[in-house]
């Protein structure tokens, strides 16, 4: 899949930066929403986003297979039958809670940005009429929302998302046999985590929930000093998950940490597009856009 | 080993600066929090070692340079151990630093010098050991260390006093030197001087006589010398008359403090008396006294100026001097015999009676090859043509040393001159600068400043060229091997010079007659013709009298001749074979007339002693000592001091020079690693 790239300068609504003032994550998300989805009105995305149903008069050349007969009937005039939204997604978030994920060089931590992205997710497809559930894990399943378009879900998902604590070690064995198991319907499942666990853990669990149908994207949230390591003074680095401490001259490190990281991140990348699995790496300090230009296109494809 | 600057050994402690930011850095080293040390824990160790090593040599690397560096300045140096060192104990080591200078020669000064060393070396212990040093202007060693007595009375019997300056810094270096040998002794050093205070001229701030040297002052200096001398003179030394018109000009200086004094002062040319007058100096003034209008013989006449007068230092009571009677340059103008055609050359070369110029004006149609012959310098004042004969016999007398100025102008035949195959240039037409160039006259705008026949225009800077107007002028092309001397500002050749193989013709690219050009009515006119013709005729100015201690240059003349110098005793000294215009000096050692020989030629020379010597001001003993001796703790100089010392002294002290280069090759090594180092990351940052 390619992944749409809109660079507009200036677009304080997807800016994470910008965001993190926003204390109410449904007004935070509702905020990114809108103003992104007004932005797409100009852009050539249009045709697969709205589920708002509307008429048009009959032109020369339309399909008269949409024209609406029941409206001709009333008013013996033609009009087209505009896109009749139809809800029979269901999308399932699933946000990594670890500590790592509390980690952040600048303003943004990834947890800020994860949280960001799966609100503003949950209320989109929730105003989409998808079914919008939530599940947070590290090395267990912390919270599970299932998929629901109830009323009162979003706050609870929001709510949810907004007080999650990152903590302890990441593993992906466990939480992804647990929603293989639980999943009965099949539906978009969205995964937002820095993947800091063995390649083979994680590909092997995306897989038996691909291999049911279900469509997975991958949002793999990483800073920009894990992905460049530009540290350049000498220190005792500790690990936010499992609090070991070790002296890091960064000079000596920085080649083979990036070659290592690479190739981690390469695996993962190769695993995913052979299972068909999108995936897409999210610098903390770069606007949302990517992400939800991924999911829009993703959720095209259930249409 | 020694060393030279021990102060800079403290610069070694610039060592702990990298090790100690090192420490300080490691202690403070900071918690920095990491999302996952998962990749980190997974680098390899060796990778890691590896850097460590790369730093380690980094930091041995720079370690080094800064080691090296200190090394360098502290500049060591190597001393043989002398076996002096093993009879260490209450022996004395005795310098004796001998005052030889001209000044010595005062009254009995210098027999009392040597008495006073004889008393020294008598007065040496067995055991002791003594170096003698004598000194003027330069320092040289009679003795070397021993305890040899008749050795030393030997060298002290042989020792003169010169006719050279003082300066005691030089005797002072040289004896801390020998202080080197002496290792182990009681170190103690004698000077006998006058103590004058012109010898004090210290160049450099560095002490040299160590803390533990007793020093001991003979001063035989007096604070009211009564001595009269001639401090200079100023001599016009060339004279184109028989009677001298030139001036010579004593400066008597009366060095006494207390009272005045009436001299008798005479000159004498070539040993017979031309002029005498009695002058009064004041007390510590001068008196100035003249002479002129005696004759003079052809050729060189030696000079003196004498003081009549009985004082202790007689030496400066003479004053030394030649004058150099010439005849006049014969200059012959051709002209093609127009009415005032040469009126100005004329004017230029014997407007005055002083003037060194013998001039002969004759028409083109009379000249003949013997005419052209009888002279020193021939200008051809634009004439239409010369005959063959005469053209073909200036080629033959240019080798000769004739020289010769063409100048062309209206008159000039192109076809004729242009058949003239060794003139320097081709005539190729007369422009005449309004009608032909449209503007109303060209200057001459540049020249090669600093040929012999511009240098009154170098000198001045109120005399231009350029300030001549030239309307008209013969457009010539150089030839291959000319020198193009000075230009119209159309790059037009205005004078032409020719080439090295055919020295002495000079070509003038317009007339002088006031038609095309008011160069003659310009101040700029005379010094430029009077260079040309002084120039052809490689005249060369003498001067009237050296200094002792000046290099006095021998110039070769024509041809190669072998040249050499007769000394005022009647020694010859050989200067060897000297090329046409090569030159060579050579440094008289004492006052009086040289004579020097080039080839067939000779000419005189007059060498005086250096008058400073002649005021005996003294400076007090301790002064003097105050400021050579060392303060604690800045060391000796190099120890070892041999016969051929300059060279093992300089090899001695070659030490930080090859520190100096290890330190620079560390340092390359450091920047290639660094760089490396730097490439490394850099890469690995933006993979």
């Amino acid at each position: 899949m390619s992944t749409p790239v809109v660079d507009r300068p200036a677009n304080r609504f997807i800016d994470p930066k910008v965001l993190m003032k926003i204390q109410n994550l449904e007004l935070l998300a509702r905020a990114v929403v809108e103003g992104f989805v007004s932005g797409l009105h100009r852009s050539p995305y249009l045709g697969f986003s709205v589920d708002f149903a509307e008429y048009r008069q009959y032109m020369p050349g339309d399909d008269l297979r949409r024209i609406d007969w029941n409206v001709y009937s009333r008013s013996d005039k033609l009009y087209i039958k505009l896109y009749e939204g139809e809800t029979n997604t269901r999308v399932l978030i699933l946000l990594d809670v670890s500590g790592s994920m509390n980690y952040g060089s600048g303003e943004v931590k990834k947890i800020d940005y994860a949280r960001i992205l799966a609100a503003v997710l949950t209320y989109f497809s929730y105003h989409q009429r998808d079914g919008v559930g939530l599940l947070t894990f590290d090395t267990e399943v912390r919270a599970h929302i299932p998929a629901s378009r109830r009323s009162g879900q979003l706050i609870n998902i929001l709510k949810t998302i907004e007080n999650v604590v990152p903590s302890q070690t990441t593993e992906f064995k466990k939480p992804l046999r647990y929603l293989a198991e639980l999943l009965k319907r099949r539906g978009i499942i969205v995964l937002i985590s820095d993947l800091y666990d063995e390649p083979e853990n994680i590909i092997a669990g995306l897989k038996a929930l691909r291999s049911k149908g279900n469509d997975i994207i991958v949002f793999h949230i990483m800073d920009d000093f894990e992905l460049n390591f530009p540290f350049d003074e000498a220190a005792q680095f500790e690990d936010l998950e499992t609090k070991r401490k070790m002296h890091v001259i960064p000079d000596y490190l920085r080649t083979k940490y990036l070659e290592i990281l690479e190739d981690h991140m390469a695996t993962i990348r190769k695993e995913l597009a052979g299972a068909r699995i999108d995936y897409v790496l999210m610098n903390t300090s770069k606007p949302l856009d990517l992400g939800l230009f991924t999911y829009l296109a993703a959720r095209a494809k259930t249409q | 080993m020694n060393i030279l600057n021990p102060f800079f050994l403290f610069g070694a402690l610039a060592l702990a600066i990298p090790v100690l930011i090192h420490m300080v850095r490691r202690e403070k080293s900071e918690i920095v929090q990491f999302s996952s040390l998962m990749f980190l824990l997974r680098v390899p160790k060796a990778a890691i070692r590896q850097q460590i090593l790369k730093n380690l040599l980094l930091l041995i690397l720079r370690l080094l340079i800064i080691a090296f560096l200190v090394g360098a300045f502290a500049r060591p140096y190597f001393t043989q151990e002398t076996s002096q060192d093993a009879t260490a104990g209450e022996n004395r080591g005795t310098v004796l630093l001998i005052d030889n200078s001209y000044s010595m020669r005062y009254g009995t000064n210098f027999e009392r010098t040597k008495s006073e060393a004889g008393q020294r070396i008598d007065a040496m212990a067995a055991g002791d050991q003594m170096g003698v040093i004598a000194f003027n202007d330069k320092a040289t060693v009679l003795a070397m260390p021993t305890s040899d007595k008749n050795a030393l009375k030997a060298a002290i019997d042989t020792l003169e006093p010169s006719y050279a300056g003082t300066k005691y810094y030089e005797a002072f270096t040289l004896a801390d030197r020998l202080f080197g040998q002496l290792a182990g002794r009681q170190k103690q050093l004698v000077m006998i001087s006058d103590f004058q205070r012109n010898g004090w001229n210290r160049s450099s701030r560095e002490s040299m006589i160590g803390t533990d040297v007793a020093i001991e002052a003979v001063d035989l200096g007096l604070d009211n010398s009564t001595n009269v001398g001639i401090d200079n003179a100023a001599v016009d030394a060339m004279s184109f008359s028989r009677t001298y018109a030139g001036r010579v000009v004593a400066r008597i200086h009366n060095h006494r403090k207390d009272q005045s004094v009436t001299v008798p002062v005479s000159v004498s040319i070539n040993e017979r008396e031309a002029g005498k007058r009695t002058v009064e100096v004041p007390p510590n003034s001068t008196t100035l006294a003249e002479f002129t209008g005696f004759d003079l013989p052809l050729g060189f006449s030696k000079g003196r100026i004498r003081l009549d007068t009985q004082d202790p230092l007689p030496t400066d009571n003479d004053f030394l001097f030649t004058i150099d009677r010439r005849e006049k340059l014969s200059v012959l103008v051709i002209d093609s015999g127009r009415r005032n055609q040469s009126f100005f050359l004329r004017q230029a070369y014997t407007s005055a009676v002083e003037l060194p110029y013998q001039l002969k004006i004759i028409q083109a149609q009379n000249a003949t090859a013997q005419e052209v012959a009888n002279h020193q310098v021939v200008i051809v004042n634009d004439v239409p043509r010369l005959s063959d004969s005469i053209r073909d016999r200036m080629d033959e007398l240019r080798k000769t040393g004739q020289g010769q100025l063409i100048i062309l102008g209206d008159q000039a035949d192109a076809g004729w001159w242009n058949g003239f195959a060794k003139l320097p240039v081709r005539l190729t037409q007369k422009i005449f600068v309004g009608k032909d160039r449209g503007q109303p006259f060209y200057s001459v705008t540049s020249y090669v400043r600093n040929h012999p026949i511009f240098a009154p225009f170098e000198k001045a800077s109120t005399l231009g060229l350029n300030t001549a107007q030239f309307l008209a002028y013969a457009e010539v092309e150089p030839k291959e091997g000319s020198t193009v001397l000075a230009k119209f500002e159309n790059g037009s050749p205005a004078i032409i010079e020719s080439s090295d193989a055919d020295r002495g013709l000079l070509v003038f690219s317009s007339t002088v007659d006031n038609r095309w050009n008011d160069l003659p009515l310009k101040p700029s006119f005379l010094p430029l013709f009077h260079e040309m013709v002084t120039y052809l005729s490689r005249y060369s100015e003498v001067r009237g009298w050296y200094a002792l201690g000046e290099g006095i240059p021998v110039t070769g003349g024509l041809e190669a001749a072998a040249a050499a110098v007769i000394n005022p005793d009647g020694g010859r000294q050989a200067l060897g074979d000297l090329g046409p215009g090569q030159q060579r000096f050579f440094s008289p050692e004492a006052p009086g007339f040289y004579e020097v020989r080039i080839g067939p030629d000779s000419k005189m020379v007059a060498v005086n002693s250096p008058s400073a010597e002649g005021n005996l001001e003294r400076m007090p003993p301790d002064d003097l000592f105050a400021s050579v001796k060392r303060t604690q703790g800045e060391t000796q100089q190099a120890g070892l001091f041999t016969e051929d010392s300059a060279e093992e002294y300089a090899r001695q002290q070659m030490t930080w020079w090859y520190l100096l280069l290890i330190a620079l090759l560390a340092g390359i090594a450091e920047i290639y690693i660094a760089n490396r180092r730097t490439y490394e990351t850099k890469r690995g940052t933006a993979s």
